[in-house]
């Protein structure tokens, strides 16, 4: 297989929350639609028929029903997004073993182990899985294809949706050169702006420029820039994902609460939300922080570390209420609460002798994983996520 | 109160009683150690309460009485005397001169009446020791205690008196360490307590000095009586050491110490000592673990930690069962091995998730969890 063949592609799937919503529900395709909290949070995904009203992601719900009145707001289905990343993922490597998952709708395949003799190979395989994923799971996806991540991932965001685009070898440098500088990682607004001050818009510009005005820009990294913009990377695609640094859920409130009582009955929820998936990643946890925001949008937080790390809700159970307490010192009600786990443990356990109600537990956290794994809602909830009065709702869930 | 005495021997004296002193804020007298002379000798006395300490050092009593002085203070200040004699005169308002060639010293002490008493026992049940036994059979297990102080039933060493046998268990939760000891124990004598560490530690300290040790104790306390007649620095009759016990229910260790024995490997202690302090030298924080592998004849030693590198050790073994592994914290497996002293000692092993267990010839159990890799 030759080395200059391109094999790295980037997919990148279109308005991924709202093409899940729209392929469980196809009457809202075409619509101008969005995913996000009903009442006071943020549009999370938007369809591109909302997009051209102005909607974009991420702004405040409020905001996008006044520039599109006639959206239609999906709230978060849990449990659906997911599901479809999960099938999409499967799908790609169907194709090929090598794929990085960089989050729920994005990630990059390497098609190298396929052992496809030309461009023209590689096109149609990509073009097939796009097909698949738009046959089995009716969300579109863009593709890049280049011959490493970087154009590879610039190029599947420049014709999105359904967006196709492969740069052959040896035509990265050309193919970027027109493209404004903010395409380039590690251009954002400011120094897209800085830089279109002094005459500079489109990455072409940057490789007029001699070593030591580069230099002058860029500082130190000024020799990374030059090489993107010459679109030269080797990262290699990796397989395996980045180690989870925390785990945290975060819920803005449809009412500002003030019952305290409610607030941990909703925390202590978000701990039975985060330790099912900290168990299936096989990890423990040490440090639980609880964050609370008040109406004006000011934050307070406490934290609080155990003595050994666990992958166990009683542990953690208890110290909800003090940190919340800690946390929540002002007497205003809160906006959102959220719920934080760190200091995510090395694999290696330490067994202990007399152990055995944290064995039991243990067993009971897999069989309750194993109950609620797969739906879309918790099957089994703990007693005191029962206590939830009717009236409240929940807006929105990160 | 006058005497005079031997300044190495009063030094001795002041240096088994020194550690235990109370808290300065809320007793000062505490920080003290009583001194008390009659006929031939004076005694020493600290306490923090919980733990009291008394030994006797010949002297030449001119003058009965009792003072309190700084402990710590008069441990250094007598440490450094220029002569070997030291003459001590106390004064009925509690000053001390001390003198000892040119140096001349004048202390102020505090009354001997609000020094807390040690308690004396009287029908406890009571059990007499050799010395050097029962020094050893503490370090073979005292390692295993543990230091967490909210499991603080395990901050201790349980010594049990029944079914015949003397035995001193200690555990972490983690690691279990037993060593027992065939003795006659009368039915009315049979009882356990478990020892505070801080009186372990001590007593480890104070044993040796003689033959025997009487040890007394209640549900709530205990006493050791530790003969002296070794010593020759100045020490007479016995040192008197009173303490607290740690009150509360003993885990059921029995049910953690495996009935049956699956893959038993006699080994070389000094020599998987040194392999597995070798291959521990890689182990960080993150990744304390080492493996033991068994398989025909030979046993590997490795450990690795992603951002270090990697160990290996191999020792030959005689050994034909079949292949094994098992990950341990590398300090659960050296502390026992460091304690021991006999050249042999057995491992047992039984999978990834069994305990493995060191065992003597001499009634030694050490069962460690592993750990486990995923």
């Amino acid at each position: 297989m030759s080395r200059a063949l391109p094999t790295i592609v980037h997919l990148d799937a279109d308005a991924f929350f709202v093409a899940c919503e729209q392929a469980r529900d196809p009457s809202l395709v075409g619509k101008r639609c969005a995913v996000g909290g009903t009442e006071r949070g943020i549009i999370s995904s938007a369809s591109y028929e909302a997009r051209a009203c102005g909607v974009y992601t991420p702004m405040p719900t409020t905001r996008a029903r006044r520039v599109c009145p006639d959206l239609i707001l999906i709230p978060h289905t849990p449990g659906l997004y997911g599901t479809v990343s999960r099938r999409m993922f499967d799908l790609c490597e169907g194709l090929t073993p090598w794929v990085q998952r960089n989050s729920i709708d994005e990630g990059y395949l390497d098609l190298a182990p396929c052992g496809l003799r030309d461009l023209a190979a590689v096109e149609a395989a990509v073009r097939g899985l796009q097909e698949r994923i738009r046959a089995e799971l009716s969300i579109s996806v863009s593709f890049g294809l280049a011959t490493n991540k970087l154009v590879s991932q610039i190029a599947s965001k420049l014709r999105k949706p359904r967006g196709f685009v492969v740069v052959p070898p040896g035509e990265e440098a050309a193919f970027l050169a027109p493209l404004p500088v903010g395409k380039l990682p590690g251009v954002g607004a400011k120094t897209e702006a800085m830089l279109g001050s002094r005459g500079l818009r489109l990455i072409q510009d940057l490789l007029a420029l001699s070593p030591h005005e580069l230099r002058a820009l860029f500082g130190e990294g000024w020799r990374e820039m030059v090489a993107a913009a010459r679109g030269q990377d080797d990262r290699a695609v990796e397989t395996e994902p980045d180690e989870a640094k925390s785990y945290s859920q975060q819920e803005t409130f449809a009412v500002d609460l003030s019952d305290p009582a409610e607030v941990e009955r909703i925390a202590k929820g978000m701990v039975d939300e985060l330790m099912p998936k900290i168990r299936a990643d096989g990890k423990r946890v040490r440090t639980l922080t609880v964050k609370v925001r008040y109406p004006d949008f000011s934050h307070a937080s406490h934290a609080h570390s155990l003595a050994e790390a666990t992958d166990l809700e009683a542990p953690f159970y208890a110290w909800i209420g003090p940190l919340l307490r800690a946390a929540w010192t002002r007497r205003s009600p809160l906006r959102l609460v959220s719920v934080r786990f760190s200091s995510v443990a090395a694999p290696e356990l330490q067994l202990e002798m007399f152990a055995e109600t944290d064995d039991r537990r243990r067993r009971l956290a897999g069989v309750l994983d194993a109950l609620n794994r797969g739906g879309t809602a918790r099957r089994v909830k703990h007693g005191h996520q029962l206590s939830r009065p009717p009236d409240s709702g929940v807006s929105d869930r990160g | 109160m006058k005497f005079k005495i031997n300044r190495d021997h009063f030094s001795n004296g002041l240096a088994q009683v020194l550690n235990v002193v109370g808290s300065k804020t809320t007793m000062p007298i505490l920080s003290n150690v009583l001194i008390e002379a009659d006929k031939d000798f004076i005694s020493l006395t600290t306490t923090n309460l919980d733990l009291g300490i008394r030994c006797k050092i010949k002297a030449e009593v001119k003058e009965g009485g009792a003072v309190t002085l700084p402990v710590k203070r008069l441990a250094t200040i007598v440490r450094e005397l220029p002569n070997l004699d030291v003459s001590f005169d106390a004064s009925p308002n509690h000053q001390v001169k001390l003198a000892s060639g040119g140096s001349n010293f004048r202390i102020m002490g505090i009354g001997k009446e609000e020094f807390p008493p040690l308690p004396e026992f009287g029908d406890e049940k009571s059990f007499t020791l050799d010395q050097p036994e029962l020094v050893s059979m503490l370090k073979s297990v005292s390692y295993a205690q543990s230091s967490d102080e909210t499991r603080y039933i395990l901050n201790g060493v349980y010594f049990a008196f029944r079914d015949g046998k003397f035995s001193l268990v200690a555990t972490d939760g983690r690691r279990l360490a037993l060593i027992a000891k065939e003795m006659e124990i009368p039915a009315t004598s049979a009882g356990a307590i478990i020892l505070p560490a801080k009186t372990v530690s001590e007593l480890l300290r104070m044993l040796d000095k003689g033959e025997k040790v009487k040890i007394d104790f209640s549900d709530r306390r205990c006493s050791f009586q530790i003969g002296t007649d070794k010593d020759s620095s100045g020490l007479i009759d016995s040192i008197y050491l009173y303490s607290k016990v740690v009150e509360g229910n003993y885990p059921n260790y029995q049910q953690v110490i495996p009935k049956e024995t699956h893959q038993r490997i006699k080994l070389e202690r000094e020599l998987l000592l040194q392999c597995i302090h070798r291959a521990a030298l890689v182990t960080s924080e993150k990744a304390n673990s080492v493996k033991l592998k068994l398989s025909s004849n030979l046993l590997e030693i490795t450990a690795q930690s992603p951002d270090f590198g990697e160990a290996h050790e191999s020792m030959a073994i005689s050994y034909s069962g079949p292949e094994l592994q098992a990950a341990f914290n590398p300090s659960f497996l050296m502390d026992p091995l460091k304690a021991l002293t006999k050249d042999e000692v057995f491992f047992e092993v039984k999978d990834e998730v069994s305990p493995g267990v060191f065992k003597t010839l001499e009634n030694f159990i050490c069962v460690i969890m592993p750990v486990r890799l995923s």
